[in-house]
């Protein structure tokens, strides 16, 4: 008889506190970085999440995201460059100026703000695309890296950590995720290694990549001076040049040059610089962009 | 993701479909489970020294008929809160039923009914936020009134989408545009609590409920009022706007029949 | 993984397949809201301040003049007392709030689990996971987070809806942000300002950023707000300044026109 009543009767209110998981979830010490990510309730997802977050198609749209733009990065006889311009924009705003789009992958090189010049062992991710996006999953990465080195006990390749992201941003494909992303490293088994992962899940290995709005303008001058056999000055320059012409003719890009050079025994910072002073030396020293006229 | 500069890590339209407008709007068709039938119009309260005023009109409209004429807006949470509820009538009563079972739950534990106001709004208002994260609000905006933790007069908003806020007077639904100015012109904001007696909140109260009556056609004469002060609550349920005067109807122009 | 692709495959098109076209229409129920107002925050040496307006908003209507944005995470009561980070949130107020309390639960589990207090920067970047969680069903708000690091200095970090974060000297959010940001810009960054004298044209050299003192920092804030008062309809009534220095926490509310 009891059993015939729960069957036919209800609770006049359904419960309306956390779940258990929920509860737990909130008192848990040390979570890890999640795969856990709450769904909109509604039949088609990423549609939804488009409708409150693509700025491209309505510049109106009330959730603006955070966007990064000009990222390259090549191989050369001397290991590999990896530069980027620094402004996030969310719709036609300029969110930062300052955004950092080289971000360091693998537990060594945490220490991103290390004082010293010495090189820092460790693998080089850039940012271009969702700048929360690119944030989380190379956390989510460098987590995995540092695993890897953990069970094998040696750093993982530039071959194995692309493929980890890879294969996660193929598992959310269609989700509504966007990010363009390069990984470079050198380790024993490869040499310098540079690949290509973005959000719909590809994955390229390659000599040079541009990746982002302003990508066209970078390739223009990347492809007109590149060769292998570049020193490591001229490398470090076309790198920096490459992207000045990427912050000048591209609106959604600009601010600071990061540069970056992978070698054998890590990475090695070659400074955040204002894009400004380096243009008008560009200009007045060197007689390009003279397009431009100099009179104030 | 779109590789060309200008929409660089966009969505692409033969992937995703094209970008669909129809989730920012807000009116548009309606399913039953995400929009009201049967509604309640506006609440309004006022604070004073000791305690808490709020009423209502005792309609339950459907869509343009006055349906339901004598549906009581103002509930109570045991002998500690009173909830003035507008929007749906359906999900009033379900969360009516949800505090009442709460009420009767928490007088069986052995410290009896503990909750406050306060306590009460804030478990509503995650309620509402919860079912609206679910997609599945309840079409309610409700303003809740009694006393706090440290036993000073409460009287706080939530909303369907969960939004909270509190003032020394509030109202919901067309209040908010007709009420407010007029309770904020006879206290204006920053006047101590002590400057403000039971009448004079009552009072205008009832003025608020008056001129809702004239402008609001979604709302009646016959109303709901509740003061609550440390005494208790004294709740009056079939009360009748007095004094009413349509003498200024005389003068509106440019609707009907008139020809001047 | 494998069902998260299992369960995805139906809905979507890809460029090989038909185009997926808009469906039909289900949900005319839509969960946001903008409650307006403006935050600001700058740090300096051995302090960091987070302000807010206290007006909440729904469309042209004022629903409160007294609604605060700043909340102190990882208090020992309900007060916010024995906390040392602060938390700025505009947006959807509702949102706000779920990502306050979640925060704040979190810092204090640390606490109890720990037997020390989260360091402001671990707490940046849990903010920033919590944030991620709801990527797809993005919280709607604009958080900044505040306080001290191992060193004393002020630090301060803003996020973007979905949590990609950064470390800086200032940040404005909100309804104003892009009335208060260029002003900190010139005056907290020093942006295109020179050093009068130092040359002509293209020779002149820029002003270098220094780190402000607390005084100066809270009249800029206050400068900001008052100014941004003027000229945006959804900022006004009250400002909310809360500081944090070695000392602890302080608190002051200020007036705003009520206009």
């Amino acid at each position: 008889m009891d059993k015939l009543v729960a069957q036919y009767s209800r609770p006049p209110h359904q419960n309306e506190m956390y779940s258990e998981q929920e509860q737990q979830d909130l008192t848990a010490s040390v979570p890890p970085l999640s795969l856990k990510f709450s769904l909109p309730p509604v039949d088609n997802r990423s549609a939804f999440l488009r409708a409150m977050t693509d700025d491209h198609s309505n510049p109106s749209c009330p959730i603006k995201l955070a966007h990064g733009t000009t990222t390259l990065a090549f191989r050369f006889q001397g290991g590999i460059i990896v530069c980027t311009d620094s402004r996030a924009t969310a719709g036609n705003w300029i969110a930062s100026q300052t955004v950092k789009k080289v971000i360091p992958v693998s537990r060594l090189s945490r220490g991103e703000d290390k004082k010293t010049n010495e090189p820092t062992p460790g693998l080089l991710g850039t940012m271009a695309g969702g700048a929360a996006d690119c944030q989380y999953w190379l956390r989510y990465l460098s987590q995995q890296c540092t695993l890897h080195e953990i069970r094998h006990k040696r750093r993982i390749t530039v071959a194995a950590a692309s493929k980890i992201l890879a294969n996660l941003t193929y598992a959310y494909k269609g989700y509504g995720l966007s990010m363009g992303t390069m990984l470079a490293g050198m380790t024993p088994q490869e040499g310098p290694a540079l690949y290509y992962i973005d959000s719909d899940g590809t994955r390229l290995p390659g000599n040079l990549f541009c990746v982002g709005s302003g990508q066209t303008f970078a390739y223009g001058v990347l492809d007109a001076e590149y060769k292998y056999e570049l020193t490591e000055e001229e490398a470090l320059n076309l790198g920096r040049r490459a992207i000045l012409a990427a912050m000048h003719r591209d609106a959604y890009s600009g601010g600071f040059i990061n540069l970056y050079h992978v070698k054998e025994e890590g990475w090695v910072h070659h400074g955040f610089d204002d894009m400004n002073p380096i243009f008008w030396d560009t200009k007045l020293q060197k007689g390009e962009f003279s397009n431009v006229t100099s009179a104030l | 993701m779109n590789h060309f500069p200008e929409a660089w890590g966009r969505p692409r339209n033969d992937v995703y479909g094209a970008y669909d407008h129809s989730y920012l709007q807000t009116s548009g068709p309606k399913a039953h489970t995400s929009s009201p039938a049967v509604t309640g119009t506006s609440v309004v309260g006022v604070k004073f020294n000791g305690g808490v005023a709020i009423a209502t009109d005792n309609l339950a409209s459907y869509g343009s008929l006055a349906r339901f004429s004598d549906v009581k807006r103002l509930r109570n949470f045991g002998d500690k809160a009173m909830v003035g509820f507008g929007g749906d009538v359906s999900d009033m009563q379900y969360l009516d039923r949800l505090l009442d079972s709460m009420d009767i739950k928490e007088n069986y534990s052995h410290h009896g009914n503990m909750l406050n106001a306060k306590n009460l709004h804030t478990y509503l208002a995650k309620v509402f936020y919860k079912r609206r994260s679910e997609f599945n609000p309840l079409w309610n905006h409700v303003l809740v009134a009694g006393f706090d933790g440290q036993g000073e007069p409460f009287l706080s908003s939530a909303d369907l989408l969960g939004t909270t806020f509190s003032a020394p007077h509030l109202a919901t639904g067309f209040g908010a545009h007709l009420a407010v100015p007029i309770l904020r012109r006879k206290f204006p904001e920053g006047t101590p609590l002590e400057q403000v007696s039971k009448e004079d909140a009552v009072e205008a109260l009832k003025e608020c409920l008056k001129v809702l009556f004239y402008r609001d056609a979604r709302s009646a004469d016959k109303y709901s009022i509740a003061v609550i002060t440390k005494d208790g609550i004294d709740l009056k349920e079939d009360e009748q706007i007095q004094g009413q005067s349509w003498a200024f109807a005389e003068r509106i122009r440019g609707y009907g029949a008139q020809t001047a | 993984m494998t069902s998260l692709m299992g369960n995805h495959s139906g809905t979507i098109g890809y460029s090989f397949s038909e185009p997926t076209s808009a469906n039909v229409k289900q949900h005319s129920f839509y969960p946001y809201t903008d409650n307006g107002g403006s935050t600001l925050g700058i740090t300096g040496a051995d302090f960091a301040i987070l302000a807010g307006d206290t007006r909440s908003t729904s469309g042209y209507n004022i629903n409160s003049r007294m609604v605060p944005k700043v909340f102190k995470i990882g208090g020992d009561d309900e007060t916010g007392e024995g906390a040392n980070i602060i938390l700025s949130v505009v947006g959807f107020a509702a949102d706000g709030n779920a990502l306050k309390e979640k925060l704040d639960t979190m810092v204090r589990m640390y606490k109890y689990q720990h037997g020390k207090s989260m360091s402001v920067g671990a707490c940046a970047q849990r903010l920033s996971t919590i944030l991620y969680e709801k990527r797809f069903f993005p919280y709607y708000v604009h958080a900044i987070l505040a306080g001290l690091d191992e060193e004393g200095v002020g630090a301060l970090y803003s996020y973007d809806p979905v949590g990609s974060y950064e470390r800086e000297q200032c940040r404005a959010a909100g309804a104003a942000s892009s009335l208060i940001m260029p002003f900190l810009d010139n005056q907290v960054n020093s942006k295109n300002q020179y050093i009068p004298g130092s040359g002509e044209g293209h020779a002149l050299v820029p002003k270098k950023a220094e780190p402000l003192d607390k005084e100066t920092a809270t009249k800029l804030v206050k400068d900001a707000f008052t100014s941004a008062v003027e000229r945006h309809i959804e900022v006004g009534d009250g400002l909310q300044l809360v500081i944090v220095t070695r000392e602890g926490i302080e608190e002051v509310f200020h007036a705003l026109k009520q206009d």
